[in-house]
């Protein structure tokens, strides 16, 4: 197996006395779908902030692509390859769709003419083309969701960092997020999905899962794994393991 | 320098320091409810010690009658602005803080104009307690120990208020969060209100005990907004007991500075203070740094 | 610039170069003003309106030129108007070293900042020697106001340009991104820091060249004037009734108040102060954008409606 596209070692949080972060190893390979799931504040969206370069850890460090990326500035972060979400949409509100998408691949295109263009086609790929002269906060919950992605894909990134991109959805939209991910394999993008609820979902979908709990990592492993781990059961589903007994228990990606 | 001269500086700063942190609990209480910084704020403490300053030459009118007075009238004055104004901002121009930003320096302007219409530009002081008591090597101005007894008087009242009272609980429940507030059936729009109109009328109660140290004019507000906020800056917003330790802080720059410099440079040294704390440690000297 | 733009800016330019030949002191004097009220707006409006950092003190950087220009006449024996240039090239240098520290600020930590900024050079202007304290510096009267309108025209119609451009370029697409978010514009690849540090920088070189052409104009400079905030609430005001953060706001919104500015300012300074301040609080309730939202929205109308009764 060649060298992992980010490797995250022992890294460490802590806010006043509260450790959101408790040495988290974790490591994600060129194009694989790595899902983090984990109760609200299980430290998921410090994670991300710590990878994407707008929080730094306490200790601990961050590899992407064998360099380590603690000290780097989130725009340097974002240009070598690193896009995120926000678990909650944060759209330029008064800028039109396109605008919103065009800022990000301005980092690729050296006129913004040519950015625009560029974003009109990501704009496509996410249905959000008819919406692009739109103010972007005149959009639906599901639309902002899907802005959201289309900036970070407007980066053309190797990695994609999705922040809670299944919550407030309906169960269609569910699948089309899903089919979605999916597709970032066979494009060869990696993705770091956190993940509270939908397990029949994330079950489907992931390579590989990662279990957060008050910022420790309890397991990591395929789909199958993770359900038959019981510290996963206790720590996370509690009782009621329906939820993920109803769903498959893995697709072979292998 | 002087021992004793070192001691008389310090204890008229810190003196001076009660009315800035009572004027800086005024912007807190405000803040910490709406998430608006009141650029207006030395406005309203500029007028009330005017306000004192012009009763007291008319009929030798004392603090026990011009502070509750301004007081009142600061009270109501607040309610109204929050209600027809500050309530009804626009959400989508930008973001809240910008907005409320821009109107209370329109805000600030107009109030400007209005003391110096109802004032004029004259500088004025109250010459109500001007005796001191020596103690020892030191002398203690009458006026500066009323005016730091009164802050302390009026921020106990103050904390009494947001601990034991319904009103109380309601801010302090709206300015940790709104949602919760709300779920809790709290009146934020009435909190908010009655915050704003608080935070005046305190703003009101320091101007009144200001002027007994101070001289001012209506342009002067704009000083006792950066002093004000400058206390606010070194403790931390938000936080009381860092109030505190900002308004000694700032009053000792003010006291020094005034004796070995132009009161004039005296009055940029809280901002010189607030920039370099700014610039040093964003969150302040006893907030948590970082996110 | 497409060519239709270039050519409307150059007969602008030409008329508004060639007009004070026919007109009379008083109103070359209006003349005057207007242009130079319209310029302040425009650069406020780069930092405060298109990157959203309000600042309530970039009269610093007016000044500064003033004063700039002031010293080097009257102790330096240099031509006004290389004082005036000296005056923007030192609120540049400043402005970059001032950008990195007070942009690190944000919102009233930012506006405060500038605010106190400028009333802390006030005190230096009143205190200091070479800048004759609170009497100030006179300079040699004689025919001043020709060549200061010209100055100021030159650089009016500059400040329009770069906005022009900021407005339709990838520099003014991230500036405005920022201003929307600052933490999500650096997450999509933008240099948030030197963005809004090079819009900092605009914002401070045309006040401080503006400030030599005033120092001439007047005549004289002293530390009340000279370091004035009401020229930022007037800049406030003007951009808010024209449009915040567009390209026709300072415009209208200056040509429209600049007269009635002057004169209240000078004969009515109270009144001024409260018409001023209770126009930004009532503006911002009652028509927060501004008229060029409003105009163009009207525009866009009558199009769509001409463009139906064609079919």
């Amino acid at each position: 197996m060649s060298a992992p596209l980010l490797e995250i070692e022992n890294v460490s949080r802590a806010f006043g006395g509260v450790r959101a972060l408790d040495g988290v190893d974790l490591r994600v390979n060129q194009g694989e779908i790595l899902c983090i799931i984990g109760p609200n504040g299980a430290g998921k969206t410090t994670l991300f902030n710590i990878i994407s370069g707008v929080m730094r850890p306490s200790s601990g460090d961050v590899r992407f692509q064998g360099e380590s990326i603690v000290r780097w500035s989130p725009q340097r972060i974002a240009a070598a390859g690193i896009a995120r979400t926000y678990q909650i949409a944060r759209p330029f509100a008064r800028l039109c769709v396109r605008d919103n998408v065009a800022v990000a691949a301005l980092v690729h295109e050296r006129t913004l003419e040519r950015a625009r263009r560029a974003a009109q086609d990501v704009l496509e790929s996410v249905g959000l083309a008819t919406l692009a002269d739109r103010p972007a906060g005149s959009l639906t919950l599901t639309q902002r969701k899907r802005l959201e992605v289309a900036r970070a894909l407007a980066l053309r990134p190797k990695l994609l960092l999705l922040d809670e991109v299944m919550a407030g959805l309906t169960p269609t939209e569910i699948d089309t997020m899903a089919a979605f991910i999916e597709q970032l394999r066979e494009r060869g993008i990696a993705a770091i999905g956190g993940v509270e609820h939908v397990m029949r979902v994330v079950m489907r979908i992931s390579d590989r899962i990662a279990v957060l709990d008050f910022g420790k990592k309890i397991a990591d492993g395929t789909p199958a794994e993770i359900v038959a781990d019981s510290r996963v059961g206790e720590a996370y589903f509690g009782t009621s393991l329906d939820d993920v007994g109803a769903a498959p228990p893995t697709k072979g990606h292998s | 320098m002087h021992a004793a001269l070192i001691g008389q500086l310090t204890i008229d700063g810190l003196l001076v320091g009660g009315v800035y942190a009572l004027s800086a609990l005024g912007l807190n209480v405000i803040f910490g409810v709406m998430r608006i910084v009141n650029l207006a704020h030395g406005e309203f403490v500029i007028g009330a010690a005017l306000l004192s300053a012009v009763l007291f030459e008319r009929w030798h009118a004392n603090l026990f009658v011009v502070l509750p007075l301004a007081f009142v009238l600061a009270f109501g004055l607040g309610a109204l602005i929050q209600r027809a104004f500050l309530r009804r901002l626009p959400e989508d121009l930008a973001s809240a803080e910008a907005t409320s930003l821009l109107m209370t320096f329109g805000l600030s302007y107009f109030f400007v104009g209005a003391w110096l219409t109802f004032f004029s530009g004259n500088f004025r002081s109250v010459p109500y307690l001007t005796g001191a008591w020596t103690l020892g090597p030191f002398s203690i101005a009458q006026a500066r120990l009323a005016a730091f007894v009164a802050s302390g008087i009026i921020a106990v009242l103050l904390a009494l208020l947001l601990r034991y009272t319904a009103l109380g609980r309601s801010i302090r429940a709206t300015s940790q969060n709104v949602q919760g507030a709300l779920a809790c059936g709290v009146d934020v729009e009435r909190v908010r209100t009655l915050s704003f109109a608080l935070g005046t009328a305190i703003a009101a109660a320091s101007g009144c005990l200001l002027i007994l140290i101070f001289t001012v004019n209506p342009e002067t507000g704009a000083n006792v907004t950066l002093a004000s906020f400058a206390v606010i800056a070194l403790g931390g917003l938000g936080n009381y007991a860092g109030t505190l330790v900002g308004a000694a802080v700032i009053g000792l720059a003010v006291s020094f500075t005034g004796y070995f410099a132009t009161a004039q440079v005296a009055q940029a040294a809280p901002y010189v203070l607030f920039i370099l704390v700014l610039l040093l440690r964003p969150a302040g000297i006893l907030g948590k740094s970082g996110a | 610039m497409k060519g239709r733009t270039v050519i409307a800016f150059a007969i602008v330019a030409a008329v508004l170069a060639l007009v004070p030949q026919f007109l009379n002191g008083y109103a070359r004097s209006l003349l005057y003003i207007t242009v130079l009220y319209v310029a302040l707006a425009y650069a406020w409006n780069v930092i405060s309106g298109y990157a959203g950092y309000l600042s309530f003190g970039q009269v610093t950087f007016f000044g500064l030129g003033a004063y700039t220009t002031a010293i080097s006449v009257t102790r330096g024996n240099l031509p006004w108007w290389e004082g005036a240039l000296l005056g923007g090239v030192i609120s540049a240098a400043l402005a970059v070293p001032l950008g990195y520290l007070m942009l690190r600020l944000r919102g009233a930590f930012f506006a405060l900042g500038m605010l106190g900024l400028a009333q802390t050079l006030q005190v230096v202007a009143n205190s200091w020697q070479l800048t004759g304290g609170g009497s100030g510096l006179f300079l040699p009267p004689g025919s001043n106001a020709l060549p200061a309108y010209y100055w100021t025209l030159a650089i009016g119609l500059l400040t329009f340009a770069a906005t022009l451009f900021i407005d339709r370029s990838a520099f003014g697409l991230r500036l405005q991104a920022l201003r929307e978010d600052e933490q999500v514009a650096s997450t999509l690849g933008v240099q948030v820091t030197t963005t809004k540090v090079w819009a900092f920088v605009i914002s401070a070189i045309v006040p401080g060249l503006l400030g030599g052409g005033y120092a001439w104009y007047l005549t004289y400079v002293e530390p009340v004037s000279a370091f004035a905030t009401r020229f930022d609430l007037q800049a406030v005001a003007m951009t808010i009734l024209g449009g915040i953060g567009t390209v026709w706001g300072p415009l209208i919104g200056g040509v429209l108040m600049s007269q009635v500015s002057e004169m209240l300012a000078a004969q009515y300074p109270q009144a001024y102060l409260m018409i001023f301040g209770g126009l930004v609080v009532v503006l911002l309730v009652f028509l927060p954008r501004g008229i060029a939202p409003a105009v163009s929205a009207a525009l866009a109308r009558h199009r769509a409606r001409a463009a139906q009764g064609h079919r």
